[in-house]
């Protein structure tokens, strides 16, 4: 009854169209107001300690990492790379754009930005060589997303934040500790080069049906040359993976040296960007940043509501109690973070839906890693559905089309993404492969 | 002209901040790299008794540590909070704070104007009740007297950035009404906005190479 | 009549022996007032994490705590400060002369001005330092990063000994030492054991240089606003829950160290007095440098109290 009425508040709010950290506070304070007894005052307390953490930290210094090497240049070099390697088969420069997305994507944790900066070099080019527009911007809206799935990725240091501190037990009545932003990064790189190939193959057979045009395969001169060029931006991951794999610096510490990495690179290597224009890069970090620990702190804030309405151990002990199993639990969490995801943005939903879902799947003997990677590959496709969907905001935009035919042609790699997803859900060794080998818990 | 000094500080202030920040983790974990390169090299001279290499490290080591930073995490959380506050204020002026939009783009007009309208008076009511209970929090932090761990700075300064930054955000929200009631003006940020695209998509599209 | 409630936060899970104590002092509490009283217990951080929950005391949103000791500095009340020196008590009688004595009900009583009123003492228990390479004496530190929680005196005591203090959080800590961020820490053996440290950590020594404990406060105002026979009640059964908390906290100390012994990953080393002696003469000097802070009166006044000097 009680979430109820929370969930029903929040609804009506939302749908006015106010900003969702502005709803979930508003949320907080009219229950508070209108249906117990806490005082005011002990929430004001979340207001200030929400985001008193030094792990959220690598938000803005990822986004400000990021920032510094998104840039029109970098994509292009990315591209350069990618089409060299992959350039002659079928579907030469389609299969070009997804490995290029998912090169950007070692840089970049946003999906949206990963869309824009390969999108709008490669679409007009692929149009210019006689691919239809709806060839590219399905491939590319859908490719963008695996921002999120491949590290850097903010949703993930969302998700980790949300659900780092939350005692859970196991089915065996054990604790269980919580993901480390470490190992759910670590975590991503197989399902992300796995998502890529499946685009890339989706891309491939589509591209042969249709006889697209094939480009000249590259020399190994021109590979060498276009991945010298493309190494210094990748080098920011593997000093991420690296520095925090061998011990050198904590996740937060990763992202502050990569902000520091990208900054150098993007002014004294690639000269991008000019000194003068440092200012704006910092001023548009600190704009996002801000935006999402404003979410962050209203959603802390919101948890807490819900924790003290003791909503998600009445609601894991309702869902434990279906006999849903695990299988039947993770299908109905995929469709519900489906359903959600056509509406919202990617980080809310996380930082809503983990502190609720994450102790049932604990419960039913989920792995929180394996759990955090599901919810980010739901998240990565629900950039992609419709009626919201900034990927496909941002495909329509490049390539003129309208956004039910971006949709439409974002489809045949929507459904891969989805096949993905089963296997993501129902096969967890994908996803804890690599941790378990590097000895991650 | 005053209006035009708050919308420079606010853009200066979360610019720096962001930047100190940076800095600050940056030179803190050289810091403590430099120092354990230190220590390796006085154990390497110490199990390979090389008295003089060892006495050279260990005094290298010392003056790396004489430099203190502990606080560094500390203060970058701090930095964080009032970029935080003051970058949301900023940010209701860009149009950053995103919302659900499906159902009001659906409205016609005075309906869309009425939700409108409320969506924005959420913002300037929330905001108005946390520069009231904010401020009540400091002042009770305030005669606590209770500091911070690290740099032991007395906390109710630092809680201070709750209050003050919802009140610009209060302001900002109320700008943003007051525009769009007199104008029809929202602002809007492109949140995929990348710079040198164009430039880039030119040149390939004439056969550059990509 | 209504019963008075009392919500009881805590921040770690009820099968520790903190989260027993505040169970048997429910039990205790409910039964010596005859129903007067219910108390509620928040394990966990549900309601409150560690940085907030003083201020949650003080508003009045939660009536009862036991937070670490270590959280009274940046309160206010420096003088706590004095349970972080190290080698201050070489065992638990020593430590009993403080907590149980005039030293330990005075620092209890400073924080009555805070709005707090502090009703017992319990124990987490002595540390033992752990790191990847042996830490048997203090030349063994030397450059190696050692975690520790905020605090001016763990700072103090890992410089003394060569070590480079690293501030990390809690929950940090197991990933940092498995990927060698920070060499070693220091740790009673139960929160070395339930955060699986000793998985990560090749070596440790049994020095019990340092102690961990909480202390069980409640609002003030709100204590003082209860019936008097209530009060003698809830003193009683506090009383009590603290005998049971405090041999818990050994047992589990004990049960936890065979364990982590057992598990064969870690090499312990038992402190030998000639070592100890080492030690001291290290940090020693730490108590004399933080005399500003805690205050030299106060040291003092401790020494008497446990017989040393
Ligand atoms: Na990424
Ligand atoms: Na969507």
């Amino acid at each position: 009854m009680t979430a109820l009425i929370i969930f029903l508040i929040l609804t009506v709010l939302l749908l006015t169209g106010m900003p969702v950290s502005i709803a979930l506070g508003l949320t907080v304070f009219s229950f508070l107001f209108a249906f117990t007894e806490i005082p005011m005052d002990s929430i004001a307390l979340k207001l200030f300690t929400g985001i008193e953490k030094f792990e959220i930290m690598a938000i803005p210094f990822f986004i400000l990492a990021g920032n510094f090497l998104t840039h029109g240049g970098v994509a292009r070099r990315m591209i350069r790379f990618a089409t060299s390697m992959v350039g002659h088969w079928y579907g030469g420069m389609g299969m070009a754009a997804v490995m290029a997305c998912a090169l950007f994507a070692a840089i970049s944790g946003s999906s949206p930005a990963t869309v824009m900066a390969v999108g709008s070099i490669l679409i007009p080019a692929m149009v210019k060589q006689g691919y239809p527009p709806q060839f590219g911007v399905g491939s590319i809206a859908t490719a963008g997303g695996l921002g999120i799935l491949i590290p850097p990725s903010i949703v993930m240091v969302m998700y980790s934040v949300a659900t780092s501190g939350m005692v859970v037990t196991g089915p065996d009545g054990q604790p269980v500790l919580s993901a480390s932003i470490g190992t759910l990064f670590m975590a991503g790189v197989v399902p992300g080069l796995m998502l890529a190939s499946m685009l890339g193959a989706t891309t491939y057979f589509r591209a042969k049906k249709h006889n697209y045009p094939r480009m000249a395969r590259a020399d190994w001169r021109e590979r060498w040359l276009a991945f010298r060029e493309s190494v210094w931006g990748l080098m920011l991951i593997v000093i991420i993976m690296g520095g925090i794999y061998g011990g050198i610096f904590t996740p937060t510490e990763a992202a502050a040296v990569s902000a520091v990495y990208a900054f150098v690179i993007a002014v004294w290597v690639y000269k991008d960007i000019k000194l003068r224009e440092v200012p704006k890069v910092l001023l548009s970090s600190a704009a996002m940043s801000a935006m999402l620990l404003y979410i962050i702190t209203n959603a802390v804030m919101f948890a807490f509501i819900l924790t003290s309405e003791q909503i998600p151990q009445t609601l894991s002990d309702w869902i434990v109690g279906l006999g849903l199993g695990k299988i039947g639990f993770l299908l109905v969490v995929n469709i519900m973070l489906l359903f959600i995801g056509m509406v919202m943005e990617p980080s809310a939903i996380v930082l809503i839906m983990a502190p609720i879902l994450y102790p049932v799947a604990v419960k039913l003997g989920v792995d929180p890693v394996h759990f955090g990677i599901m919810m980010v590959v739901n998240m990565e496709i629900g950039l992609c559905t419709p009626p919201v969907g900034l990927n496909l905001y941002v495909g329509s935009a490049i390539s003129k089309l309208g956004l039910t035919e971006v949709t439409k042609a974002a489809l045949p790699w929507l459904a891969t993404a989805l096949v993905f997803l089963m296997l993501i859900t129902y096969v967890p060794e994908i996803t804890m492969f690599l941790p378990h080998l590097l000895g991650m818990n | 002209m005053l209006l035009r000094i708050l919308d420079r500080f606010e853009e200066v202030l979360i610019s720096v901040l962001m930047a100190v920040a940076v800095a600050l983790i940056f030179v803190a974990v050289v810091h403590r790299f430099s120092l354990g390169a230190a220590a390796d090299l006085v154990g390497y001279a110490r199990s390979h008794e090389m008295t003089g290499l060892q006495s050279a490290a260990r005094s290298v080591f010392k003056a790396i540590n004489s430099i203190k930073l502990t606080w560094a995490q500390e203060a970058c959380i701090y930095l964080f909070v009032w970029m935080a506050k003051f970058g949301a204020a900023y940010g209701v002026r860009i149009g950053i704070h995103v919302g659900v939009d499906i159902l009001v783009e659906r409205l016609k007009d005075p309906a869309k104007r009425i939700v409108t309208a409320i969506a924005m008076s959420g913002g300037i009511l929330f905001t108005a009740i946390l520069v009231w209970i904010g401020t009540d929090f400091v002042y009770h932090v305030r005669l606590g007297g209770q500091t911070s761990p690290d740099l032991e700075m007395p906390m109710w300064i630092i809680y201070l950035a709750v209050p003050l930054g919802s009140a610009l955000m209060c302001f900002r929200f109320i700008q943003a009404l007051y525009l769009y009631l007199t104008t029809g003006y929202i602002a809007h940020h492109d949140l995929s906005s990348v710079d040198g695209v164009e430039e880039e998509a030119k040149d390939v599209a004439e056969g550059g190479h990509g | 009549q209504d019963a008075i409630t009392i919500k009881f936060s805590h921040v770690v899970a009820p099968d520790t022996p903190k989260g027993k104590g505040a169970q048997k002092f429910k039990e205790l509490a409910e039964q010596y007032t005859e129903g007067k009283v219910k108390v509620e217990i928040y394990p966990n951080s549900q309601l409150y994490k560690d940085k907030e929950e003083l201020e949650a005391l003080q508003l009045g949103a939660v009536q009862m705590l036991a937070p670490s000791l270590a959280k009274f500095g940046p309160l206010g009340v420096q003088q706590f400060e004095l349970f972080d020196l190290p080698m201050l008590f070489a065992n638990r009688e020593e430590l009993r002369k403080i907590t149980d004595g005039d030293v330990g009900k005075g620092l209890l009583a400073k924080l009555e001005d805070k709005g707090i009123k502090g009703l017992a003492y319990w124990d987490n228990g002595f540390k033992i330092m752990s790191a990847n390479s042996p830490v048997i004496t203090p030349d063994d530190f030397l450059g190696l990063k050692m975690r520790i929680q905020s605090s001016k005196i763990l700072e103090a005591q890992m410089e003394a000994l060569g070590a480079v203090p690293q501030v990390m959080a809690f929950s940090e800590v197991y990933q940092a030492l498995q990927t060698g961020v920070v060499d070693g820490t220091e740790n009673p053996p139960s929160n070395m054991y339930t955060q699986k440290m000793h998985e990560v950590q090749k070596h440790a020594t049994i020095s019990r240089h340092g102690y961990l404990g909480y202390a069980v406060i409640v609002n003030k105002a709100f204590w003082d606003g209860l019936p008097e026979d209530v009060r003698a009640n809830l003193e009683k059964a506090m009383a009590e829950s603290t005998v049971y908390a405090n041999g818990i906290a050994a047992e589990e100390n004990d049960k936890s160290l065979e364990a982590m012994k057992a598990a064969g990953t870690t090499e312990f080393h038992e402190m030998t007095d000639e070592e100890r002696a080492e030690w001291l003469e290290v940090l020693k000097p730490v108590h004399e440098e933080m005399s500003d802070r805690i205050g030299a009166d106060l040291i003092q006044q401790a020494y008497q109290a446990i017989g040393t000097n």
